[in-house]
C-alpha cells in the first residue's frame, strides 16, 4: 500500500493550498447563492422549485468550478516535484513510479473532493431550508457522481503533468485542454457537421447525424451533468451546448449512459498514457 | 558482498557524454568519498544507483540487486540525501520525517531523528520557513531514518556552515561503526580526505583514480615541488631543466623558478642551474598535497 502512504502525504500538502482555499470560497458562496436564487426565483423554475431540482441548478456549478480547481491543484503534481527537486526525495524512498501516480491521483481528489462534498451539504441545507424538503437519493447519488467526476478531472490533470518536468508545459497542456475540450467543443461539433452535411449547416437541431451525441460528452464537465441525469430517478432533463439531450436521437448509444462511459474513459485514458510517460523518463 | 557495484556504466544524454565505462566497487561497510569537479557525473552516477536515470550502456548493482530490475529492494536498504532537492514548503519538519517511517515501514520516533540532526525545535514548523542549511539537516534526517544499510550523500555540507559540516562528518563516522556503508560525494576534497577510507576521482565521466586516501597521499609525495630564487636565467636554462629526468613542469615567474620534479632529482635540477652559470639565491621544497593532486586530476594538466 505503498501508494497510500503518497496519497496521504500528498493529500497533507497540496490540502494546504491557499489558491485551492480561495477558489473553494469563491466556489461555496456561489453554490450558497445559487440556491437562494432557484428557491425563490419563479422565473427559474416555473413556481415548482424541487429539491431534486436544486440539486441540479448546484451540480451546473459544479461543472466549472471542478474544472478550475483541479488545474489549479493538480497541474504541477508530477512535473512540478520534476521541476523543484522533491521528486528526488519521493523516489528515494521505496515507492515505485507508479505509486507515484497512483497515490498522487488518489491524494488530490480527495483534495477536490472537500469542496465537492461541503457544497452537497450546503446545497441539502439550503434545500431543507428553504423548501422543506430534502432529496437523500438524489444527494447521494449527485454525491457519487460528482466525486467521479473529480477523479476525472484529477486524473487527466495529473495524467497531463506527468508527461514534463516543466511546470510551463504542464500548465500550457492544461489550459489547452481547458480551452478545446471544455469551451470550443461546441464549435468543434458545429465545424463536424458542417463538413458531415456536405459543407452546409443544417436547418435544425433535428437534421444533426446521431453520432454527434456522444461527441458532445466529450467535454468531461457535459458528460458529467448527462451522466448526473443518466443516474439519478426524476432528473429535470437538460442539454448542454447547441446538441440536444439523448431523447432527440434514435441509436442505441443516444443515451445519457454515453456520459458515463465519458468519465470512465477521461479516468483512465490520460493517467495511463501520463504514467507511460513517466516511467520511461529520466529524472 | 559488495554494496555497489558498477560495471562498464555509461550514460550519454544526445551528443553529451555524462558517464563513460565507469567500473567501480564498494565494499560493505566502507566509507566511499566519490570526487569530482561540478559536471564530472557524479550525481549522474547517483540517480542511476536509484533509477532515476536509465543507462546507455552497463549495469549498477546495489548489495547485489541490479538497480532498473529491484528498484524497491535498492531503495528499501538505502538513505539518500540527494543534491538539488526540494523539501516539502507546506509540511513541517515531523511531518516529513513521518513520511518516510510511513514510507520504509520503520519505527523511528521522528523528533529523535530531527534532534539528531540538531533541528527538533522546528519539528512543527512548516519547512518553507526553514534556511538552507535547516533544509539540508532535514534531508539528512530523512536519509537517516529507518536505519539503512547504505547511505548515499550527494554534496552534504551543501548549505552548511564549517560546524555544520564538522557534525555531518561526525554522523557519517557513527553510522560507519553501526555498519552502514557510506557513499559520499563532493568536489570539496577536505570533506572527504576527513572522513573517506577510499576516495575515487571522476573527470568528465570517466573514474580516473580509485585508492585509499594515504595511497592518493603518498602518490602525491613521490613529487615534490622545488621552489627557486634565480638570477640570470634564459630559455637555454630552462630548456635544459626540462630535458632532465624526473623533471615534469618548470615555470617561471619573476625571479621564482618552480620545478616539480621526483625526489631523487633535486641535487640534479640544481647543479644543471649552476652549470649554466644562473645565480640560485635561495631554494625551498613543498610536498605537493592532495588537494593539488586532486586538482591536477581533474583539470587534466600533465
Amino acid at each position: 500500500m505503498s501508494w497510500a502512504v503518497v496519497a496521504k502525504k500528498d493529500f497533507q500538502d497540496a490540502i494546504r493550498s491557499r489558491a485551492l482555499w480561495g477558489l473553494s470560497a469563491v466556489f461555496l458562496l456561489l453554490v450558497g447563492g445559487v440556491s437562494v436564487l432557484y428557491a425563490t426565483l419563479d422565473e427559474i423554475t416555473g413556481g415548482e422549485p424541487t429539491a431534486v431540482g436544486l440539486i441540479f441548478f448546484v451540480g451546473s456549478t459544479i461543472g466549472l468550478f471542478v474544472s478550475v480547481a483541479a488545474i489549479v491543484t493538480c497541474y504541477k503534481a508530477i512535473a512540478g516535484e520534476r521541476e523543484v527537486g522533491s521528486m528526488k526525495i519521493l523516489l528515494s524512498l521505496p515507492h515505485t513510479r507508479r505509486d507515484v501516480v497512483v497515490g498522487k491521483l488518489v491524494g488530490r481528489t480527495a483534495v477536490l473532493a472537500v469542496p465537492i462534498v461541503v457544497a452537497l451539504l450546503v446545497g441539502a441545507f439550503a434545500g431543507t431550508a428553504l423548501l422543506g424538503e430534502i432529496a437523500p437519493v438524489a444527494t447521494v447519488l449527485f454525491g457519487v457522481v460528482g466525486l467521479l467526476f473529480a477523479l476525472t478531472y484529477a486524473g487527466i490533470m495529473v495524467g497531463l503533468s506527468a508527461t514534463t518536468g516543466s511546470t510551463t508545459r504542464a500548465a500550457a497542456l492544461a489550459i489547452g485542454f481547458l480551452l478545446v475540450v471544455e469551451f470550443l467543443w461546441d464549435i468543434v461539433i458545429l465545424a463536424l457537421v458542417y463538413v458531415a452535411n456536405g459543407f452546409v449547416f443544417p436547418t435544425g437541431t433535428a437534421d444533426f447525424p446521431a453520432w454527434i451525441y456522444p461527441v458532445s460528452q466529450v467535454p468531461p464537465s457535459s458528460a458529467f451533468v448527462t451522466s448526473l441525469t443518466a443516474v439519478i430517478p426524476d432528473a429535470p432533463m437538460q442539454a448542454s451546448g447547441n446538441v440536444p439531450t439523448a431523447e432527440a436521437f434514435d441509436a442505441f448509444f443516444a443515451t445519457p449512459w454515453v456520459g458515463v462511459v465519458a468519465l470512465v474513459l477521461w479516468t483512465v485514458v490520460p493517467i495511463v498514457l501520463g504514467y507511460w510517460r513517466f516511467q520511461a523518463a529520466d529524472l | 558482498m559488495t554494496a555497489i557495484e558498477l560495471r562498464g556504466l555509461t550514460k550519454h544524454y544526445g551528443d553529451v557524454t555524462a558517464l563513460e565505462g565507469v567500473d567501480l566497487t564498494v565494499d560493505e561497510g566502507e566509507i566511499f568519498g566519490f570526487l569530482g569537479p561540478n559536471g564530472a557525473g557524479k550525481s549522474t552516477t547517483i540517480d542511476i544507483l536509484l533509477d532515476f536515470v536509465r543507462p546507455t550502456a552497463g549495469e549498477a548493482q546495489v548489495f547485489g540487486m541490479d538497480s532498473q530490475e529491484k528498484t524497491l529492494g535498492v531503495r528499501r536498504r538505502t538513505g539518500v540525501l540527494p543534491d538539488g532537492f526540494h523539501v516539502y514548503d507546506r509540511l513541517t519538519g515531523r511531518q516529513h520525517i513521518q513520511f518516510v517511517v510511513e514510507s520504509k515501514e520503520a519505527d523511528d520516533d521522528p523528533i529523535d531523528v530531527l534532534e539528531r540532526v540538531g533541528i527538533a525545535d522546528a519539528a512543527d514548523r512548516k519547512t518553507g520557513g526553514y534556511s538552507k542549511g535547516m533544509r539540508q539537516r532535514l534531508a539528512l534526517g530523512m536519509a537517516l531514518t529507518g536505519d539503512p544499510d547504505l547511505l548515499i550523500l550527494d554534496e552534504p555540507s551543501t548549505g552548511l556552515d564549517p560546524a555544520g559540516a564538522r557534525e555531518i562528518r561526525e554522523i557519517v563516522r557513527e553510522e560507519s561503526d553501526r555498519g552502514t556503508t557510506i557513499f559520499f560525494s563532493s568536489h570539496v576534497l577536505s570533506q572527504v580526505e576527513a572522513v573517506c577510507d577510499r576516495v575515487g576521482i571522476l573527470r568528465a565521466g570517466e573514474l580516473i583514480a580509485v585508492d585509499t586516501v594515504e595511497g592518493l597521499r603518498d602518490a602525491a609525495g613521490t613529487e615534490a615541488r622545488l621552489k627557486i630564487t634565480v638570477d640570470g636565467i634564459d630559455d637555454d636554462a630552462m630548456d635544459a631543466i626540462r630535458a632532465l629526468d624526473g623533471v615534469s613542469r618548470v615555470s617561471l615567474s619573476d625571479s621564482q623558478l618552480t620545478v616539480a620534479v621526483s625526489d631523487g632529482s633535486k641535487t640534479a635540477v640544481l647543479s644543471a642551474l649552476e652549470d649554466r652559470g644562473v645565480t640560485v639565491h635561495d631554494f625551498e621544497t613543498d610536498e605537493s598535497s592532495l588537494e593539488e593532486l586532486f586538482i591536477s586530476y581533474t583539470e587534466g594538466s600533465a
